[in-house]
């Protein structure tokens, strides 16, 4: 398995770039996940990464994508709580790259 | 038993060269529960509940030829390594099975699932080239019925049937958040054109549409788009609220054939209940294979007993009919994958060009192509199986990125979701530059939207 290197300390990464640990991540992590892909994260992001990690911790699952985009319309309002509007900030999509930041596990599924 | 032991342990290591041992807790921890008794014991049951004659036929009239060799992605990629021949990959698995009548070892089954799993894509390229016509994914598919048996299935595609097993669709979707997100789609398009409707168990629709557990858990904007091209062409169609809206069908590659059935039962079952004419589902190549050819034969039906089209075939006869008409089609350089289960399988090699010419400017064919072209490599439940695998995955379909490179395509149109993830994969791999798109999703960008549904 991927090792990835982070503050001098070494992390189990699967194939596809997700944290094995989700326990293991820190907020620190993730401006650092996202520019492997290209990302540069803002609040807005954060926003999301956030309420993922929390429902995660509750449900042991993630968010359906309409959740994602309920809170995004109550954190910046009701013309960015749109699913064009999410795509734009993660572009590989809720499933393949907000989950990465966050340090969640690939879902499992077509995806 | 011992050469075949022997021969394993040497296709292992070579297989160790490219992308190291890989650890899946599935398979791995699934055989430390195995006895060389209870996989006997299994594997007998299961042999003479599956009848047996179609397997023993396919096996029997194989001449080890070789020809399927060269079909094969898998072989390709990694250097033509002769243990990826199909026929190679019959005779790691279930010639030993039937040659010592299910006296193999656990770690026989372990090399078995790795191979059945995630070595075939039971795409059916070789069957196209073999003499006879085996169709070798029936062989493979029943490798991992057998596994399944046993208890040893990759962990994430384990998952995933689970989720079916649970709830009906794969992704553990819960009955309320379905109903929120088809209504919350309704609200949402209505940026897009004017007064759309999704109407929901609308009883006697000429079509149930159906689409997979990935749509609405975190690609709903393709619910969207259905949406807005059903509203636009004036479809009398709906969406269940209940179970049966999910058409796809992992349980299908697990093996666990008993949810299989449970699963498309439901899904012909909502048709029924809601009296609709026809089922059209979105654009996936596995829910629909689980219709035509595997799920239906479990349910003791030669075929599905509500028509069902495919969306390449529903698009298709919207464009002929000019239900829906092109204001301006789409001008980057595109090519068109085929996937195996809607082209290969069904023949819906044309209808997909035609859509493709009727919407795209610029469409260049891969070669080979139509019932011919290579896999996705991720089809056949294999993307499934999850991040383990990966890398493998990826390696294992250098020909494909070589067959995309040379089109000089921008977009690849996938009408699959299996092919969509794992072309995607292959084009970040190989560092294509490349996007894939779904038909519907140029489609609603090309589409004319007549004046009375535009918007403001």
């Amino acid at each position: 398995m991927p090792k990835w290197p982070y503050k001098g300390k070494e992390y189990d990464m699967d194939e596809d770039g997700f944290l094995q640990d989700w326990e293991a991540w820190e907020e620190g992590m993730a401006p650092e996940l996202a520019k492997m892909e290209g990302v540069e994260l803002d609040d807005r992001h954060w926003e999301l990464i956030r309420y993922l990690r929390d429902y995660y911790i509750k449900y042991q699952i993630a968010p359906p994508i309409k959740m994602l985009v309920k809170e995004m319309a109550k954190a910046f309002g009701p013309e960015k709580g749109n699913t064009k509007y999410l795509y734009q900030l993660f572009p590989g999509g809720p499933a393949k790259q907000a989950c990465k930041f966050a340090g969640l596990p690939k879902p499992t599924g077509c995806v | 038993m011992a050469v075949a032991e022997k021969k394993m342990a040497v296709a292992e290591k070579k297989t160790e060269k490219a992308w190291g041992k890989i650890v899946d807790a599935g398979l791995d921890e699934g055989i430390k529960k195995l006895t060389p008794e209870k996989i006997e014991k299994v594997i007998n049951k299961a042999l003479a509940a599956m009848g047996g004659a179609r397997l023993k036929t396919y096996v029997d009239t194989c001449i080890h030829c070789g020809l399927c060799s060269e079909a094969c992605h898998h072989y390709l990629s990694n250097d033509r390594d002769p243990s990826f021949a199909p026929v190679a990959k019959v005779k790691q698995t279930m010639w030993p099975i039937l040659k010592n009548k299910g006296r193999v070892t656990p770690e026989f089954i372990r090399r078995a699932a790795e191979i059945a799993y995630t070595e075939c894509n039971l795409c059916k390229r070789c069957s196209m080239y073999c003499p006879f016509g085996i169709d070798m994914a029936y062989i493979l598919l029943s490798v991992r019925r057998i596994c399944h048996l046993l208890g040893v299935t990759p962990l994430y595609l384990q998952d995933t049937a689970h989720s079916h097993a649970v709830t009906m669709n794969q992704m553990w979707v819960k009955q309320d958040d379905w109903i929120d997100t088809v209504q919350w789609q309704e609200e949402e398009i209505r940026a897009e054109i004017k007064n759309p409707r999704i109407p929901i168990d609308k009883e006697g629709a000429d079509i149930m549409y159906s689409v997979i557990g990935p749509e609405p858990k975190f690609q709903a904007q393709l619910m969207g788009q259905a949406a807005i091209i059903m509203n636009v062409a004036g479809i009398n169609w709906t969406y269940p609220s209940f179970d049966g809206w999910d058409n796809s069908d992992m349980a299908m590659y697990s093996g666990d054939h008993e949810i299989m059935g449970r699963v498309k039962r439901a899904h012909f079952e909502a048709a029924f209940r809601l009296k609709a004419k026809k089922i059209v589902m979105g654009e996936c190549g596995h829910a629909f294979r689980s219709i035509y050819d595997v799920g239906n034969r479990w349910l003791g039906l030669k075929m599905p007993p509500v028509p069902v089209i495919h969306a390449i075939q529903f698009y298709y006869e919207l464009l002929r009919e000019g239900r829906i008409k092109i204001a301006k089609k789409f001008k980057e350089p595109v090519t068109l994958h085929d996937p195996c289960n809607v082209i290969r399988g069904r023949g819906l090699g044309e209808m997909a060009r035609y859509v493709t010419n009727a919407i795209c400017e610029d469409f260049t064919e891969m070669q080979p192509n139509r019932e011919y072209n290579f896999c996705c490599c991720a089809g056949g439940g294999v993307i499934n199986c999850g991040p383990p695998w990966a890398k493998k995955r990826a390696i294992s379909n250098r020909v494909k990125a070589e067959q995309m490179k040379e089109t000089g395509a921008h977009i690849v149109i996938t009408p699959c979701h299996n092919c969509h993830s794992g072309i995607e994969d292959i084009i970040k791999y190989y560092k294509l530059g490349m996007h894939t798109k779904f038909f519907s999703e140029i489609l609603v960008e090309v589409m004319e939207i007549p004046e009375e549904f535009k918007v403001g």
